[in-house]
C-alpha cells in the first residue's frame, strides 16, 4: 500500500456509508530507529489549505476561528485504528452523527436550509 | 423490452443535455455567415463528445466514482483545484447564458425585456431542484426538448442541396473572414463538446444507479443521443444558412434576428415553435448545469449530495446550487447581452478543455477504478486526439476571440 497513492483523497465513509469527507492530510509519527507510524487522516478545510502552502493555511485557520470558535480551528482527525475497509472508498468504524465533521452542515441546515419551505 | 425503454429514454434525455443556447447560438451563426461550410464543426464535436461521454458513464457504472471522485482522488487536491476553478467559472457562465437563453423566450413572448426574466427563471429552476427528483429533471424536462426536432422538419422541408451539406462535413478553408470563421469553428466544438454534458453525464449514473449491467445501454446512449443531439444542431445550421442567409442576414449579432429562422417555413408557428424549442432547450440545460456545479464540489470536498435527497440532507450540495442559480441571474438581470455572454463562454469552455479531458486518459486506464472495462485501442486513441484538440483549442481560442469574436 502506498500513502500517497492509496489513501490521500481518497473518499471517507462512515459504518453506515455516509460520505463524509476525502482524506484531506494524513498524520504521521516519527519513531527514532523504527519506520514513521500513520496515526490519523485529518479532515476539513484547515487540512485541505495546508496543502495549499502556509499563507492560505493561516487565512482558512483564522476564518474558521472566527466563524465558529477556536476549537474548530484545527482539521478534524480521525485515528487510524478505527479504520474498517481500505478499497476506493475508506471506511472509517464511527458514526458520523457523533462527531464534528458535520457541525458546518448542521449549522447550515438550522440556520439557512431549513428555513426554505420545501427543505 | 426493458432495457430498449432505457435506452430511448436515454437518448431523449441526452438530447435535452446536447442542445442548448450555445450549441444553437453558434450554429445560426455559423450558417449565417458560411452555410453548410462549417458543419464539419458540429461533426467533429459530436464524435468527441460521444467518446467522452461513453467513457464517463463506463467509469461511473464500473467504478460507482463520478469523474469528478476520480480526478480528485486520482490526481491529488493540488491538482484537482485547477479543474474545480476552472469548471466552476466556465459553468457559471455557460448557466448565465442559459438563464439569458429562456429570458429571451420569455422576451419573444410576452414584449417585457429578459432583464425582468432573468430572476424568475432562476427560480423557477432553482424550486424544480429544491422539490423535484433527479427521475422528474432527467425524463419531465428532456422530453419536452423533442420539440427542438422541429429544426430537423424545417431543415428537410426546406430541401437543401444535400450534396452540398455532404461537402461541408468535410473540413475546408474559408473564402472570406478568415479569423471569423475559425472563431466559429472554435466556439461550435466548445459548445459541443461541453465538461458540464459528460460530467453531469456520470453523475447521472450514479443517481440513476447504474452497474456494470449498463455497459451496454450506456454505450447506446453516449452514440445515439450525441448523434441525435448532433443532428438537431446540424439542422439549426441549415436552416439558418437557407433562412437567414437568404435574407441578406449575414451576421447573427442581434438576438431579435434568430426567430425570423422558423417563420417562412411554418409561418406564425415558426415563431412559436422557436420560442419555444429556445425556452425548453435553455431551462433545461441550466437546471443541468446548476445540479453539475452542486455535483462537482460536493464530490470534490466528498461530502453527501444526491438530488433525490431532501435538501436537509444534504444542506451543502442544496445550497451550491442555490447560489450558484441566483448569482448566474444577476449578470443577465443587469442587462448583459445573453447572445455575446453565450458566445464568450462557448469559447472559453473550449479553452478549458485540456484541464477536464487529460484525466480521462489516466482514469479510463486505473484498473483500480475500471478494472477490465478499461479503455482500449480505439478509445485512448479517441482520448488522446480529443487532448490534441483540446490544447489547440486552448491555445488558438482567446487570441481568435480577439480577432474573430463579435
Amino acid at each position: 500500500m502506498q500513502l500517497l497513492r492509496d489513501i490521500l483523497d481518497k473518499q471517507v465513509v462512515d459504518r453506515e456509508q455516509v460520505k463524509i469527507g476525502k482524506v484531506d492530510s494524513i498524520v504521521a509519527e516519527l519513531r527514532p530507529g523504527k519506520p514513521p507510524r500513520v496515526t490519523a487522516v485529518e479532515l476539513g478545510s484547515i487540512a485541505l489549505a495546508r496543502r495549499l502552502g502556509p499563507a492560505p493555511a493561516r487565512w482558512t485557520a483564522k476564518l474558521a476561528a472566527r466563524l465558529s470558535g477556536k476549537q474548530q480551528a484545527r482539521p478534524h482527525r480521525i485515528a487510524w485504528n478505527k479504520v474498517r475497509d481500505i478499497g476506493v472508498d475508506i471506511e472509517f468504524d464511527l458514526d458520523v452523527r457523533r462527531t464534528r465533521i458535520f457541525a458546518w452542515q448542521d449549522w447550515l441546515r438550522e440556520h439557512v436550509v431549513g428555513r426554505i419551505p420545501g427543505a | 423490452m426493458k432495457k430498449l425503454l432505457e435506452i430511448s429514454l436515454g437518448v431523449v434525455t441526452s438530447v435535452g443535455g446536447f442542445l442548448e443556447v450555445g450549441s444553437m447560438a453558434t450554429a445560426a451563426q455559423a450558417g449565417a455567415l458560411f452555410g453548410f461550410q462549417l458543419i464539419w464543426a458540429i461533426v467533429l464535436g459530436t464524435i468527441c463528445i460521444i467518446f467522452l461521454v461513453e467513457m464517463a458513464g463506463r467509469f461511473a457504472a464500473v467504478s460507482h466514482h463520478t469523474i469528478a471522485d476520480g480526478i480528485r482522488e486520482r490526481f491529488g487536491f493540488n491538482a484537482f483545484i485547477w479543474p474545480l476553478l476552472a469548471v466552476l467559472l466556465v459553468n457559471f457562465l455557460v448557466l448565465s447564458a442559459e438563464i439569458g437563453g429562456v429570458a429571451i423566450a420569455a422576451e419573444f413572448a410576452t414584449g417585457i425585456s429578459f432583464r425582468w426574466w432573468a430572476l424568475p427563471v432562476a427560480f423557477l429552476a432553482w424550486l424544480l431542484l429544491w422539490k423535484g427528483t433527479f427521475g422528474l429533471i432527467e425524463k419531465g424536462v428532456s422530453m419536452l426538448g423533442l420539440v427542438t426536432l422541429c429544426f430537423v422538419v424545417a431543415a428537410v422541408m426546406l430541401r437543401p442541396e444535400w450534396k452540398e451539406v455532404a461537402v461541408g462535413a468535410v473540413p475546408s478553408l474559408p473564402h472570406h473572414d478568415t479569423a471569423k470563421y475559425w472563431f466559429m469553428a472554435v466556439s461550435i466544438l466548445g459548445a459541443s463538446i461541453s465538461p458540464y454534458l459528460f460530467m453531469f453525464y456520470s453523475s447521472g449514473a450514479i443517481e440513476d444507479q447504474w452497474d456494470k449491467s449498463y455497459l451496454g445501454t450506456n454505450r447506446a446512449i453516449a452514440g445515439l443521443g450525441m448523434s441525435f443531439g448532433g443532428t438537431i444542431s446540424v439542422g439549426v445550421l441549415i436552416v439558418a444558412a437557407l433562412v437567414l442567409g437568404a435574407h441578406g442576414v449575414n451576421e447573427v449579432d442581434d438576438y431579435n434576428q434568430l426567430p425570423l429562422m422558423l417563420i417562412p417555413i411554418f409561418g406564425f408557428w415558426g415563431f412559436v415553435l422557436f420560442v419555444a424549442s429556445l425556452a425548453i432547450a435553455c431551462f433545461g440545460a441550466a437546471l443541468e448545469v446548476a445540479l453539475q456545479q452542486a455535483y462537482l464540489v460536493a464530490q470534490g470536498f466528498g461530502w453527501n449530495w444526491g438530488e433525490d435527497l431532501k435538501p436537509r440532507d444534504d444542506p451543502g450540495f442544496s445550497l451550491v446550487y442555490t447560489l450558484t442559480l441566483f448569482l448566474a441571474a444577476v449578470p443577465i438581470a443587469l442587462g448583459l447581452d445573453p447572445l455575446k455572454l453565450t458566445i464568450f463562454s462557448m469559447a472559453l469552455t473550449a479553452a478549458s478543455l485540456p484541464l477536464t479531458v487529460v484525466p480521462f486518459l489516466f482514469l479510463l486506464n486505473d484498473e483500480r477504478y475500471v478494472g477490465q472495462h478499461r479503455n482500449g485501442v480505439v478509445s485512448n486513441a479517441a482520448v488522446i486526439f480529443v487532448i490534441a484538440l483540446g490544447f489547440v483549442l486552448a491555445v488558438v481560442s482567446i487570441p481568435l476571440e480577439i480577432f474573430g469574436g463579435t
